[in-house]
């Protein structure tokens, strides 16, 4: 056999769902009595499930907590069929398995797509690119022309989910050992971020989410702002929420936004 | 591409348990092997540990997915954050293992064997030259801890590392506990597979635990050095003369303390086996 032929067959027998016939086995891989090839390459096959799965459970710590160890390593199982690793680090196993819960969803617990999101957002930011946050003093000083051409620019430890169900409180349940509540519909934004060495997440205002939305495709302070317009008092809303964007670290830099259209409005 | 044995000395693992202790205080060894794949994201606390580590003592890097003798194409992504590390952390040396792990874009994370035949010779050559002068410096590969073997293989795994290293000029990492457990499982001497290495390819030692599962002894690094790897690496060091060594310790890790100590214990054999200056080079 040649190289390519052998490293197939090898890939095929860890694998496939279906165990490969024996003399195919025997025909390329050597044995002994007390060790026959089947069993041999079979070491291989368990531990290549073994390890996936494992870093599956690394990554959704509360989903695993949520379906206990065997009915995750099935859902493990069936997701790894469907997307093997592409990534050189195996802690990247994970990154298709809220979109593969909500191909396939449990109909009693849609939320364990969103619960999956969360957790691997998590561990995302916890690896982002480092930045150093700016504070809110870097805005001091800026007249109503200055804000319509001034951008902010957002931390890449910063993601902001919109989940279908509420996601946060389950999550804390889960992380405290507490029994899950029935899943509740409850559509709405949430921040992921790192601060130093530590992951946080926060249900976030719609409006809120917005804004940072602006803010990281690149809009001015005048358009960030105006996310808040229909809050009863927006320039109060929207003080508040810059300052705690700058408090949490969340912005890394403040500088020229592109050109504003005349609808843009002030803070 | 050879480089002259670096005096390193005795060194462990850095890993996640051990984080809070690496960064209030040095490493109390000589040197640390950090897994090349946990420190090449950009941020996060591994990276930052890594940094401070290598103010303070030599670190190495050894890599787990390069997968040298896989049929497809090295990832070009991978070749890029690999020497993107490697200049980052400017290790002592970069190291990975003599295997297969990737198949038509697919990771399998193993370290699976190759039949060990002429094709195959040729192939991880052809690849360890692209490696090594993509990064500018020599290339180490350990040899694995295998399970099983090819009908179609020519020679022995120490007649491939060997001719290997002369065509490519990469060097050895000598998984002590891998001749160990390989020799187990397959049935060949320990001391055969030791002679058959070139003296002057070795850079470092590793040294592990394993499992008995009956019919096989399995790499686990779960538990401390045993003796039948002690007694292995007395050999390796009368053989090869003063090596660098590296205690891994992957699962069921203890507390710092005592992988230290296994790190301290194969100081001490060394200077029992070649004294306390030891030799650089056996003759």
């Amino acid at each position: 056999m040649t190289l390519a032929e052998t490293q197939a067959l090898f890939h095929e027998v860890i694998t496939s769902a279906e165990p490969v016939a024996a003399e195919r086995i025997d025909a390329c891989f050597a044995g002994t009595p007390d060790l026959p090839a089947v069993e041999r390459v079979a070491i291989y096959a368990d531990m290549y499930s073994w390890r996936l799965v494992e870093a599956l459970r690394e990554t959704f710590p509360n989903l695993v907590r949520f379906l206990g160890d065997e009915t995750f390593a099935a859902l493990a199982g069936d997701y790894l069929r469907r997307h093997p690793s592409e990534h050189h680090d195996v802690g990247q196993v994970g990154r298709h398995l809220a979109a593969f819960l909500r191909e396939f969803p449990d109909p009693e617990r849609p939320d364990l797509a969103d619960l999956a999101e969360l957790e691997w957002a998590r561990q995302a930011v916890f690896f982002a690119t480092p930045a150093e946050p700016v504070g809110s003093a870097a805005l001091a000083g800026l007249d109503a022309e200055a804000i319509s051409r001034t951008g902010l620019v957002l931390s890449p430890a910063l993601q902001v989910l919109v989940l279908a169900h509420a996601t946060t409180p389950l999550w804390r349940r889960l992380e405290d050992g507490d029994s899950p509540d029935p899943p509740s519909p409850d559509p709405g934004p949430v921040a992921v971020w790192r601060s130093g060495f530590d992951v946080f997440h926060a249900a976030l205002p719609h409006d809120e989410a917005a804004a940072l939305s602006a803010t990281r495709s690149g809009d001015s302070l005048a358009t960030i702002c105006a996310a808040f317009a229909d809050r009863e008092d927006p320039a109060h809303a929207a003080h508040a929420a810059l300052s705690s964007w700058f408090d949490e670290g969340w912005i890394v830099s403040v500088g020229p936004a592109p050109p504003v259209s005349s609808s843009d409005r002030e803070c | 591409m050879t480089s002259p044995r670096l005096d390193l000395g005795h060194g462990i693992g850095l890993r996640t348990t051990h984080f809070a202790r690496f960064m209030a205080e040095p490493p109390p060894v000589d040197w640390i092997e950090a897994v090349t794949e946990n420190f090449m994201a950009p941020g996060g606390r591994p990276i930052s540990v890594l940094e401070k580590v290598r103010a303070e003592v030599p670190v190495v890097l050894h890599g787990v997915s390069l997968a040298i003798g896989s049929v497809d194409p090295i990832p070009g992504r991978y070749l890029a954050e690999l020497a993107r590390v490697v200049e980052r952390v400017e290790p002592a040396l970069v190291s990975d293992h003599l295997c297969w792990g990737t198949h038509r874009g697919q990771y399998l994370h193993d370290l699976l064997p190759l039949p060990y035949t002429e094709e195959s010779l040729a192939h991880v050559t052809s690849r360890v030259q692209q490696v090594q002068e993509r990064l500018g410096r020599q290339l180490l590969l350990e040899n694995p801890s295998t399970y099983v073997s090819f009908k179609d293989s020519t020679m022995t795994e120490w007649e491939f590392l060997a001719e290997l290293t002369r065509r490519s000029g990469c060097g050895i990492l000598l998984d002590v506990n891998n001749v160990y457990i390989s020799a187990h499982n397959f049935g060949f001497g320990a001391l055969e597979y030791l002679r058959g290495i070139p003296v002057d390819r070795v850079g470092y030692f590793h040294l592990a635990g394993h499992s008995d599962k009956g019919k096989y002894l399995l790499d686990s690094h779960d538990h401390a050095v045993p003796a039948g790897v002690w007694d292995l690496y007395r050999e390796a060091l009368r053989r090869f003369g003063r090596v660098p060594s590296l205690v891994e310790w992957d699962d069921v890790i203890p507390p710092l303390a005592e992988v230290v100590a296994e790190s301290r214990r194969a100081s001490e054999i060394e200077a029992e086996e070649l004294g306390s200056s030891g030799r650089r080079l056996a003759s």
